[in-house]
C-alpha cells in the first residue's frame, strides 16, 4: 500500500540535508506528524491518544514507584505503606498507577469496540487489528503481575487462581504453573519474576504500538463511513482528509483533558472506589478470602472462564470425545482464551461487503447486543456462581462466541447492506453543509 | 485437613523468620484465626526502627511537660447526641440525626443521616449502618478533635490487643491529621510506649521516629494499621457499588458497627469463647465486647458513650489508614480547576481551528 499522498519533509538548510543524508529522523517525525486523516472523524477516535497517555503515565509513575518498592514477601506490602506514608507524594503517585491502569482499560474496550463497530479490523487493516490484540493481551498480563506486587490477599490469591489456569492444561500443565512461579506455591520467587515481568512488559508494549501506529499510518486511519481515502492524486486526498497536526492533536487533546479531569477526581477523591478492600490486608496464604474476585477488566473473560462447567452438555461431550483429556477446568480455559481468539478472527469471520455498521442496519443491532453482553459479563463475573449467575454467564458466553462464529459470517451472506456515501469530503458535507469545496 | 496442616506449617515457617506476625484476618475465617496463627509468633512487642526520624530538631529537650490530648481544641467539638447503639435490628429508627454541630457539615452530610442505610453485604448477616463522617465526599475533612478523641480511645483500649505497625508515631503532629506539636507528639510517645531498640538491645522510651508498636503474641487481634481500607461497609444496590460511590467503602462504618454490633450472645466453642456480633461477617468473633459508657474520659468534656467511643475510633483509624487523605483531596481539587481551565482552553481552540474546514469561515469569539 503506498500510502496516502501527501507533503514530504523537504530539507532545507546544509544541516538538515546532512542529516536527512545520513539518519532520515526528522523526515519520520514529520511524515507521522502531518499523515492526512480523514477529516469525518469522529469522538470514539479519540481514544488512541488516551491509550498511549495511559502508557507513558503507566511507565513514569511505575519507574518511580519502582524506586521506593522492595519486591520481597516480608517486605512488599510495607514498602507500599512507605510509598503511602513516607514518599513525597507517594500516595498520589501510587494512587494513579493504580488507577491509571483502570484508566488504561477503558480506554482499551472503548477503542476496541469502535473497531469492531465501524469494521476498522476489515482489510486492509488486519494486521493493525491483530498487533493491538497482542498489545491488549500484554496489558492483561502485565495488568495481573502488578496486581500481584502489593502483596495483599488479592494479589496472592488472585496469583494463585490465576497460575492456577495454566495448571489446568492436559499432563504439562503443572510442570509449567510450577515454572511460572518458581516452586510448589505462589511464594518469593513468584514475586521476584513477576515484578521482573511487570517492568519488562510495558516496553514490548510500547514497541507494539509502534508498530500498531505504523501498520495503520501504512494503510491510512479508518472513518465512520467505512470509505477509503482518495489517493489518485494529493489535491484529491486534501479533499477527504486534514493533517494530524494541528487538526486531531487539539482535537484529541481536547477529549484527553476531559478524560483526565474524570480521571483526576478519581485519583484525588475515591481512589480506592476501584479496588478491592481485601488488598489492604497482608497476603496471607492461611486466610483465604471469601471471594476472590479479579479486577474489574479481567471480569468479562473471567465470567466465560466460569461459564462452562461440568454441568453444560457441550462441555461433557468434549470431554467425552477427547477421553476426559478436556475436563470442565480445561475447557473453561481455553473458552477464556478463546473469547480473545476469535476476536483477533474477526477480519477473517466479518464476511460483508461493507466496511461500517453505520451502513448495516441488522448489523448495528447485533453490535449493542455485544456490547451488552460484554457489560453483562462483567457484571456476572464478580457475583457467585448460583443461579442465576451461572445461566446468565452461560448464555453471556455463547453470545459472545456465536457473534463472531455465526453471527458476523452470516449477516455478510443474509444482511442487505445500505449504501454508504461515495467519499468522506461528502460525508463530511452532510454534517457541514457550509463547508468549502477545496479543504485549501 | 493435611492440606492445612502443610499450609500451617509452612506459613509458621514463614512467620519465624520474620519475627513479625502478619495480620491475620479473622473476618474471613470462620475459626477464629488465633488459634492457627500465634503459635510460633515472638510474643514480644517487635517494632519497625527502620525509618529514621525525619525531623530532628530538638531531639534532646523532649519536655515532660503534657500529654498531648490533654488540651481540647473548643471550637471544634460536636455535640454527638446519638444514643448508644444497642445492635438490635429495629432499633435504627429511632437513632437521633443531629450529628455534626458545625452548619456546612449539616448541609452536606443532612440528607444521608435521616435515611437509614443498610449494608447490602452478599453474606446476609453483616449489618452496617451509614455514618456521615465529616471526612466524607470530595470536600470531607478529618475532625481535628474527633480524631484525638479516637487516638484516646485506642490507646487505653485497643491498644492492648491491637497494633498499628505501620503507622509512624511522628505523624499525629503531620497537618491533616491530629494537629498536635513536636514536643506534644515526643511528650506523648514516651509516655506512652515502650520499644525495643536494636542497637542498645533494650527496651527504651518511644520516639516520634519509632511506629507504633506492633502487637502480636496468644489472643492478640489483628493489626489496625489499615483496617479502615481493609473492610468494606457497603457493596449495595444490587452489588454495583454505587453506594460506594456516594458514600465512601464504608471502612469507618463498618468498624463501628463492630464495636458496638455485640449482642451479648456468647458460646464456647473448642475451648474459645465466641461472641456474637451483627456486624461480623458470620455472626461470631473472638473479640470480647470492649467499649461500655463511661470507660474512659474524653478531655474535650465530650460524653464517653460506647457509641461515641466506636465513632471516635472509627475515624482515627480512618486516619491511621488514609493519613494522607486531605492533602489528596486538595491535589484532587487542584486539578480538577486546573483540568477545566485546559480543556475550555483547548475547546475553544479546536473550535477555531476547525471553523474554516467546517462553516467555510472564521468563528467570531
Amino acid at each position: 500500500m503506498a500510502g496516502i499522498p501527501h507533503d514530504h519533509y523537504e530539507p532545507k538548510t546544509g544541516f538538515e540535508k546532512w542529516l536527512h543524508e545520513r539518519l532520515p529522523i526528522v523526515s519520520l517525525a514529520y511524515d507521522t506528524l502531518m499523515i492526512p486523516t480523514p477529516k469525518n472523524l469522529n469522538w470514539w477516535w479519540i481514544w488512541g491518544i488516551v491509550l498511549a497517555f495511559c502508557l507513558v503515565l503507566q511507565i513514569v509513575t511505575g519507574i518511580i514507584l519502582v524506586m521506593h518498592y522492595t519486591p520481597n514477601t516480608e517486605m512488599a506490602f510495607a514498602s507500599i505503606e512507605h510509598i503511602m506514608r513516607d514518599v513525597n507524594g507517594g500516595f498520589f503517585l501510587r494512587y494513579m498507577h493504580a488507577n491509571g491502569a483502570s484508566l488504561f482499560f477503558v480506554a482499551v474496550y472503548i477503542h476496541m469496540f469502535r473497531g469492531l463497530f465501524y469494521g476498522s479490523y476489515k482489510a486492509p487493516r488486519e494486521i493493525t487489528w491483530i498487533i493491538g490484540m497482542l498489545i491488549y493481551l500484554a496489558m492483561m498480563a502485565t495488568g495481573f503481575l502488578g496486581y500481584v506486587l502489593p502483596w495483599g490477599q488479592m494479589s496472592f490469591w488472585g496469583a494463585t487462581v490465576i497460575t492456577g489456569l495454566f495448571g489446568a492444561i492436559p499432563f504439562i500443565g503443572e510442570g509449567i504453573q510450577t515454572w511460572l512461579l518458581g516452586g510448589p506455591a505462589v511464594g518469593n520467587a513468584t514475586l521476584n519474576r513477576f515484578f521482573s515481568l511487570h517492568y519488562l512488559l510495558p516496553f514490548v508494549i510500547a514497541a507494539l504500538v509502534a508498530i500498531h501506529i505504523w501498520a495503520f499510518h501504512t494503510t491510512g486511519n479508518n472513518n465512520p463511513t467505512g470509505v477509503e481515502v482518495r489517493r489518485g492524486s494529493k489535491e484529491e486526498a486534501k479533499k477527504d482528509t486534514l493533517p494530524f497536526w494541528p487538526y486531531f492533536v487539539i482535537k484529541d487533546l481536547f477529549a484527553l483533558a476531559i478524560v483526565l479531569l474524570i480521571f483526576w477526581a478519581v485519583v484525588g477523591f475515591m481512589p480506592n472506589y476501584l479496588g478491592h478492600p481485601d488488598n489492604y490486608i497482608e497476603a496471607n496464604p492461611l486466610a483465604t478470602p471469601a471471594h476472590i474476585v479479579p479486577e474489574w477488566y479481567y471480569l468479562p473473560f473471567y465470567a466465560i472462564l466460569r461459564a462452562f462447567t461440568a454441568d453444560v452438555w457441550a462441555v461433557q461431550l468434549v470431554s467425552w470425545i477427547t477421553g476426559g483429556i478436556i475436563d470442565a477446568k480445561f475447557f473453561g480455559v481455553l473458552a477464556m482464551f478463546g473469547a480473545i481468539f476469535v476476536m483477533a478472527l474477526a477480519p477473517w469471520l466479518d464476511t460483508s461487503s461493507v466496511r461500517s455498521g453505520q451502513y448495516r442496519p441488522a448489523f448495528k443491532w447485533w453490535f449493542r447486543l455485544l456490547v451488552i453482553d460484554f457489560i453483562v459479563l462483567m457484571w456476572v463475573g464478580a457475583r457467585d456462581t448460583n443461579f442465576p449467575h451461572d445461566w446468565i454467564s452461560l448464555i453471556g458466553a455463547t453470545y459472545w462466541f456465536a457473534y463472531f462464529l455465526v453471527i458476523l459470517p452470516l449477516l455478510g451472506v443474509f444482511e442487505k447492506p445500505e449504501t454508504p456515501p461515495e467519499t468522506i469530503e461528502d460525508d463530511f458535507k452532510a454534517h457541514y453543509p457550509d463547508a468549502p469545496s477545496a479543504a485549501e | 485437613m493435611l492440606k492445612k496442616l502443610t499450609l500451617t506449617a509452612i506459613t509458621a515457617f514463614a512467620f519465624s523468620l520474620s519475627g513479625a506476625i502478619a495480620q491475620d484476618d479473622a473476618a474471613t475465617d470462620e475459626a477464629p484465626a488465633e488459634e492457627t496463627v500465634t503459635e510460633e509468633a515472638p510474643a514480644t512487642e517487635e517494632t519497625t526502627t527502620e525509618e529514621p526520624a525525619e525531623e530532628a530538631p530538638a531531639e534532646e529537650d523532649a519536655t515532660e511537660e503534657e500529654a498531648p490530648a490533654e488540651e481540647a481544641s473548643d471550637e471544634e467539638v460536636t455535640e454527638e447526641e446519638a444514643p448508644a447503639e444497642e445492635a438490635s435490628e429495629e432499633m435504627t429508627e429511632e437513632e437521633a440525626p443531629a450529628e455534626e454541630a458545625s452548619e456546612e457539615m449539616a448541609e452536606e452530610h443532612g440528607e444521608e443521616m435521616h435515611e437509614e442505610e443498610h449494608a447490602e453485604d452478599s453474606h446476609g448477616s453483616a449489618h452496617i449502618e451509614d455514618i456521615a463522617f465529616s471526612f466524607e465526599g470530595p470536600f470531607g475533612t478529618y475532625d481535628q478533635a474527633q480524631l484525638q478523641r479516637g487516638l484516646k480511645v485506642y490507646a487505653e483500649v485497643c491498644r492492648a490487643c491491637h497494633g498499628l505497625r505501620y503507622v509512624p508515631i511522628r505523624t499525629l503532629a503531620e497537618p491533616g491529621g491530629l494537629g498536635y506539636s513536636e514536643d506534644e507528639v515526643r511528650a506523648w510517645a514516651a509516655d506512652n510506649f515502650e520499644v525495643f531498640d536494636a542497637e542498645l538491645d533494650d527496651f527504651r522510651a518511644a520516639l516520634p521516629r519509632d511506629n507504633f508498636p506492633a502487637v502480636s503474641g496468644e489472643g492478640m487481634g489483628p493489626d489496625l494499621s489499615l483496617m479502615a481500607k481493609a473492610r468494606a461497609g457497603f457493596h449495595g444496590p444490587a452489588g454495583t457499588g454505587l453506594a460506594q460511590l456516594f458514600k465512601g467503602m464504608g471502612g469507618a462504618e463498618y468498624i463501628a458497627a463492630f464495636l458496638t454490633g455485640f449482642t451479648g450472645e456468647e458460646q464456647e466453642v473448642a475451648g474459645q469463647y465466641l461472641y456474637e456480633n451483627t456486624a461480623f461477617d458470620g455472626g461470631w468473633v473472638s473479640m470480647p465486647p470492649q467499649l461500655e459508657d463511661g470507660l474512659i474520659e474524653y478531655d474535650d468534656g465530650t460524653e464517653a458513650t460506647a457509641d461515641q467511643m466506636a465513632r471516635d475510633v472509627a475515624a482515627f483509624l480512618m486516619w491511621t489508614a488514609e493519613p494522607k487523605m486531605m492533602a489528596r483531596k486538595q491535589a484532587g481539587f487542584v486539578g480538577v480547576i486546573i483540568l477545566v481551565v485546559l480543556a475550555s482552553l483547548l475547546y475553544l481552540t479546536n473550535k477555531k481551528l476547525w471553523a474554516p474546514h467546517k462553516y467555510g469561515k472564521d468563528m467570531d469569539l
